[in-house]
């Protein structure tokens, strides 16, 4: 059997009951809220001439893929 | 056992802590977390995050011994971080890099069949040029179906007080100081303006989220009920939303008081050229293995250290010069350079349980160097603090010192002064002189073309 079944979470923080309860109920909406997100965006973009060169995305960029030689990863959206 | 050497932030994860040995740092990995190191060594995700500067590197050593042998899997020596600054010294856009930062970290951990089991501000740092986690321990072993533990503590750390900062004011940065662990939702759901709510985002993960931890404050639920509930792929898109709402938030940057300050001072470009000469000159004189800049606005002295490969941090009070300043590091991807937003008058705290998980400014040095340019008047002037008080601060955080001394007859003094009575009799070259030759030897005086200031360049006396 696969000894990971076995672990026991380390949680050491308190995640609040609340805070699991709300994160169950938008399991479900966000799955939706996101495919409605990616379709709304192409509409956008489609309309919108591209700006491009934006500061703002730049930063995001290099926060999220890091600024390291290792390979930027596809992060699937759009 | 050797408790002395533990770090004073290193006590709440039993999956390992942090430790002193020597004056080098290392971190003690615990049994307990002896599966999931094995997998985060073993499935490509440290050198994921580490080829992308994502996490801080660390080596395994074999000759530190452990402070708790029973319960030690391995000593580990993490790559050091020149300079720890707290999320209350953050301006808003490096907040928002740690955000997203940490949210790349838990996709890439998702990809790797591990998840974040924290998602502290605190273990985010802005290490050469990049924002990167600094707890090795973060990631645990993922079990599909399981939620994410640290959804609140997103919320709180990072989500609630950007949105605070980003609706209501910038300084709200320093409500992470009033509060360790994030700033409660229901506080920052009361805060928000109402049309706040018109985003999903906020909607959901502060608003509702607040309206649910209040409802079922006293449901007990345990990890074991919700496993299960929360697919793989509904964790993806939590993190996505997660994502989304932090990147709609944002801010307008310029038109505080001194942002504009370079294009407004009243010396010269001949003297601002000088005064640039100068500074160089006295950190080659010096040095120093590290500066900081005091007052430092938008970073233009500070680039005299970090461009000589100095490690420079860069302290202003005002957020939108820090967000200027960093703009600059993270387009030029500068390595050495680091602004952050800190109030002089009022420094950051010791903070935390015992005062000791997050170290108070003065505790972080003392540096080798110190720029305190165009400040002294407004530490003397508009904070009333008497010269010799301000020495003797200085000497508390820095061995050698460069200091300008702006005299009343400048016009910025004279702003200064223009409202309030002149209660500062000692304030002039010779009251300066002899305030600070009680803690300092004067190394070299120069003034400045074109205006009455002074250069110094002054090393504190052994005592």
């Amino acid at each position: 059997m696969n000894p990971i079944l076995f672990l026991k979470p380390l949680t050491y923080l308190d995640p609040g009951s609340g805070s699991f309860i709300i994160q169950m109920l938008l399991a479900g909406l966000l799955g939706i809220a996101v495919a409605i997100r990616i379709y709304w965006k192409k509409i956008v973009k489609f309309f919108r001439k591209n700006k491009g060169g934006d500061l703002q995305e730049e930063l995001d960029e290099m926060d999220e893929y890091g600024t390291g030689s290792g390979n930027q990863p596809d992060d699937g959206e759009d | 056992m050797h408790d002395k050497q533990k770090v004073g932030a290193s006590f709440r994860d039993p999956s390992g802590f942090l430790f002193y040995h020597e004056g080098k740092l290392y971190r003690q990995v615990n049994q307990e977390y002896r599966q999931h190191y094995d997998h985060l060594m073993s499935s490509g995700l440290y050198d994921a995050l580490t080829a992308n500067r994502l996490l801080v590197r660390h080596d395994e050593v074999e000759t530190v011994p452990a402070p708790e042998p029973g319960r030690a899997y391995k000593i580990i020596q993490p790559e050091p971080v020149d300079f720890i600054s707290y999320p209350y010294e953050w301006s808003f856009l490096q907040m928002r890099s740690a955000a997203l930062t940490t949210l790349r970290l838990a996709r890439e951990g998702l990809d790797h069949g591990m998840i974040l089991k924290d998602a502290s501000a605190y273990n985010l740092q802005f290490h050469r040029g990049s924002w990167q986690l600094i707890d090795t321990l973060s990631f645990e072993i993922y079990q599909e179906g399981q939620p994410w533990a640290a959804y609140k503590q997103f919320c709180q750390h990072f989500l609630a007080p950007l949105a605070l900062m980003a609706y209501r004011d910038q300084r709200l940065n320093l409500m992470s100081r009033l509060f360790i662990d994030g700033v409660p939702l229901d506080i920052a759901s009361k805060l928000l303006p109402f049309h706040s709510r018109l985003r999903l985002g906020l909607l959901t993960h502060i608003h509702l989220h607040a309206r649910s931890q209040q409802r079922y404050a006293d449901r007990e639920v345990r990890p074991e009920d919700v496993k299960g509930k929360i697919s793989h792929k509904a964790l993806a898109s939590l993190l996505d939303s997660l994502r989304n709402s932090i990147k709609n938030l944002s801010i307008k940057i310029g038109k505080t008081e001194w942002a504009n300050y370079y294009r407004e001072t009243n010396y010269s470009a001949a003297a601002f050229e000088q005064k640039q000469s100068v500074v160089a000159r006295f950190l080659d004189q010096v040095s120093p293995d590290q500066v900081w800049d005091l007052g430092a606005n938008t970073g233009a002295f500070s680039r005299l250290a970090s461009k000589r490969g100095v490690f420079t941090v860069a302290f202003d009070v005002d957020p939108d010069a820090v967000s200027q300043n960093y703009i600059q590091v993270r387009k030029n991807h500068e390595e050495h350079l680091l602004p952050l937003v800190m109030d002089l008058t009022n420094p950051s705290p010791g903070l935390g349980w015992a005062h000791a998980e997050r170290q108070a400014l003065i505790d972080r040095g003392p540096t080798t160097m110190a720029l305190a340019l165009a400040l002294i008047h407004h530490l003397a002037i508009s904070n009333n603090v008497p010269l010799k008080k301000i020495a003797q601060f200085f000497t508390q955080i820095s061995r050698y010192l460069v200091i300008e001394f702006v005299p009343k007859s400048d016009s910025q003094v004279q702003r200064l002064l223009r409202s309030r009575e002149d209660i500062f009799p000692d304030y002039s070259v010779t009251g300066f002189e002899k305030a600070f030759a009680e803690e300092y030897e004067f190394l070299a005086k120069e003034p400045l073309k074109d205006s009455e200031r002074i250069l110094y360049l002054l090393q504190r006396r052994a005592s």
